[in-house]
């Protein structure tokens, strides 16, 4: 009951978030889920409206762990729509650097995050240990390794010299050759195409109809990635694909992300050849003018938006938040029904919530119509149990 | 203003298909409409867009004008955002659920009811979302007249009842 008086207002399941699943088990096949959120709202909009326009860029940033840049970027976008500021071209293309590498840094978080829900630890070591290159990087830039806090209003906070697009371009080289690597695991390894194909199927038309974004809605043929269909910052200058895959399982989001960060470095290359001269931020008066905007933004998840209304003061009127992962949970059930216990761990983990605060779920057997209550850890343990037992196995034990 | 030729257009279409039910409609930029609609035509106008290519339901903002409550909805085909605004009076917020047309829409719903307490006509009963339970009836946080200090006042007699 301790966690109940923690919240004061409105905040969206972004990460590290605790959430409930109910499963309806008919033998080891699940025949009906839901989803259960909500135990984690810390009234992050409630608080945006009783701070001004500064201080709210560091709460806003506080909403994920993960994408604090994307939600940033995503507020900001708003206010500076309403301010009519010119951000010079300079802070664009370093606010567009800043957020291909946090892509980077999730998308092989989530790939080991993946591996270890599958049992294989092997890849969960390798992907965190090059994961340390891109946070290195982010810490040089911006002297922060989570919250970069490098956005202002009007442009960014910190510029970027040659020695350190320099060594950016070292480390996205080590890491493009590593990601090859991680390529062909993750097409060709038998085990892990045993344990991803054709699980947790989300087809086409039912992605649409439930609001997927991002990887996931991607890896069901899905053409939406906001970079490409309303560019920000200097998307539209820059020359990449959008990655998207039909098989429409667990399988197809691997791809996709795998595929993803190889266009990342494709970005991050460009804009360091290509970094505009000039300033990096304008002077934006504390007072924002009247007015409202909705801004998208691609976060690693997915469409990220905000909205923000603005009544003539330094404080804002209204602030809007809305994270990608609230948008794919609504596929979860979907994506489960059918498939068996054992894939739960990583169906869910597939769509790329936050892992580490599912706290439990809770088993309903329809046959002996008995409840037993898991927690995500024997979850995981019991998955690779049951695939050993089918001869998917990762440690060779 | 070439370039806004896709936003004029469906805003002609609104105009035409719905005339004097629509109190504001404006274009702020390339790819945002805002549309201001009288209730009783707002799902008929959704509808509308949902047959015109807008299917993805992004979001919706609920707010609080003081003496009406509203949502907006943020309907998008990925390009362009039409921002649907309806309003309902502070007195007696109702607003229909749109449910029928965007399915997707039941936490960002049940948001209204929690944050504003307005009540969404069409929506099943569940638990709390986002607000945890207990938390106190009759209190919605992101309405103006409840001030920050007061209802962390409010929360701690909770605590200390549990």
């Amino acid at each position: 009951m301790a966690k109940i008086t923690i919240p004061l207002g409105p905040q969206h399941p972004a990460l590290k978030e605790p959430e409930n699943f109910m499963l309806v088990l008919d033998g080891e096949q699940i025949c009906d889920a839901t989803v259960n959120l909500g135990y984690n709202h810390r009234g992050v909009e409630k608080a945006a409206e009783n701070r001004n326009y500064i201080q709210d860029i560091y709460l806003i940033e506080r909403v994920c762990g993960i994408c604090s840049h994307s939600h940033v970027s995503c507020y900001i976008g708003c206010v500076e729509e309403i301010a009519k500021a010119q951000v010079p071209d300079r802070a664009k293309a370093i606010r567009t650097l800043i957020a291909e590498l946090e892509r980077v840094h999730s998308h092989l978080l989530w790939l080991g995050v993946a591996a270890y829900e599958m049992g294989f630890e092997t890849m969960f070591m390798y992907t965190w240990r090059d994961r340390e290159q891109v946070l290195d990087c982010l810490e040089m830039i911006t002297g922060n390794r989570v919250h970069y806090g490098i956005n202002t209003i009007g442009g960014v906070r910190r510029d970027i010299n040659a020695q350190q697009a320099k060594e950016v371009l070292t480390k996205i080289a080590y890491l493009e050759e590593r990601t090859k690597y991680y390529v062909k695991l993750a097409t060709e390894e038998p085990t892990l195409l045993a344990r991803t194909q054709n699980v947790g199927k989300l087809p086409n038309k039912v992605a649409i109809e439930r609001n997927a974004v991002g990887p996931t809605a991607r890896a069901s043929g899905v053409k939406m990635d906001v970079r490409k269909d309303e560019p920000y910052f200097i998307y539209d200058k820059l020359d990449f694909e959008m990655i998207t895959y039909h098989s429409e399982d667990v399988f197809g989001r691997v791809v996709v992300r795998v595929l993803e960060l190889v266009e990342s470095y494709k970005i991050i290359r460009q804009v360091l050849s290509a970094l505009p001269e000039g300033p990096i931020a304008v002077k934006v008066p504390w007072k924002i003018p009247q007015g409202e905007a909705v801004f998208r933004y691609e976060a690693p998840r997915g469409e990220d938006i905000h909205y923000v209304k603005s009544n003539g003061t330094e404080i804002p009127e209204r602030v809007k938040v809305r994270a990608p992962t609230l948008s794919n949970f609504q596929s979860i059930p979907y994506m489960l029904k059918g498939d068996y216990l054992a894939d739960v761990p990583i169906t869910i983990a597939a769509i790329d919530p936050c892992m580490s605060c599912t706290d439990r779920a809770v088993v309903y057997d329809a046959k002996k119509g008995k409840t037993q209550v898991f927690d995500w850890e024997e979850l995981r343990k019991y998955s690779i149990d049951f695939y050993k037992r089918k001869g998917v196995n990762f440690s060779g034990k | 203003m070439s370039e806004l030729l896709k936003e004029e257009e469906l805003k002609k279409e609104l105009e035409n298909k719905f005339p004097g039910e629509l109190t504001d409609i404006t274009i702020t930029r390339k790819n945002r409409i805002w549309v201001s609609v009288k209730q009783q035509k707002a799902l008929e106008l959704m509808a509308f867009l949902k047959e015109k290519g807008y299917h993805h339901l992004s979001t919706i903002t609920g707010f609080d004008e003081g003496e009406n409550l509203g949502a907006i909805y943020h309907i998008t085909d990925y390009h362009v955002i039409v921002n649907v605004k309806v309003r309902t009076p502070k007195t007696e917020p109702v607003l229909k659920s749109v449910k029928e047309i965007y399915p997707v829409c039941e936490s960002f719903e049940r948001e209204l009811e929690d944050l504003f307490g307005i009540k969404v006509e069409g929506l099943p009963e569940g638990r709390n979302y986002p607000l945890p339970e207990g938390f106190p009836k009759g209190v919605h946080p992101l309405r103006k007249e409840v001030k920050l200090d007061e209802l962390v006042k409010t929360l701690d007699t909770v605590k200390e009842e549990n």
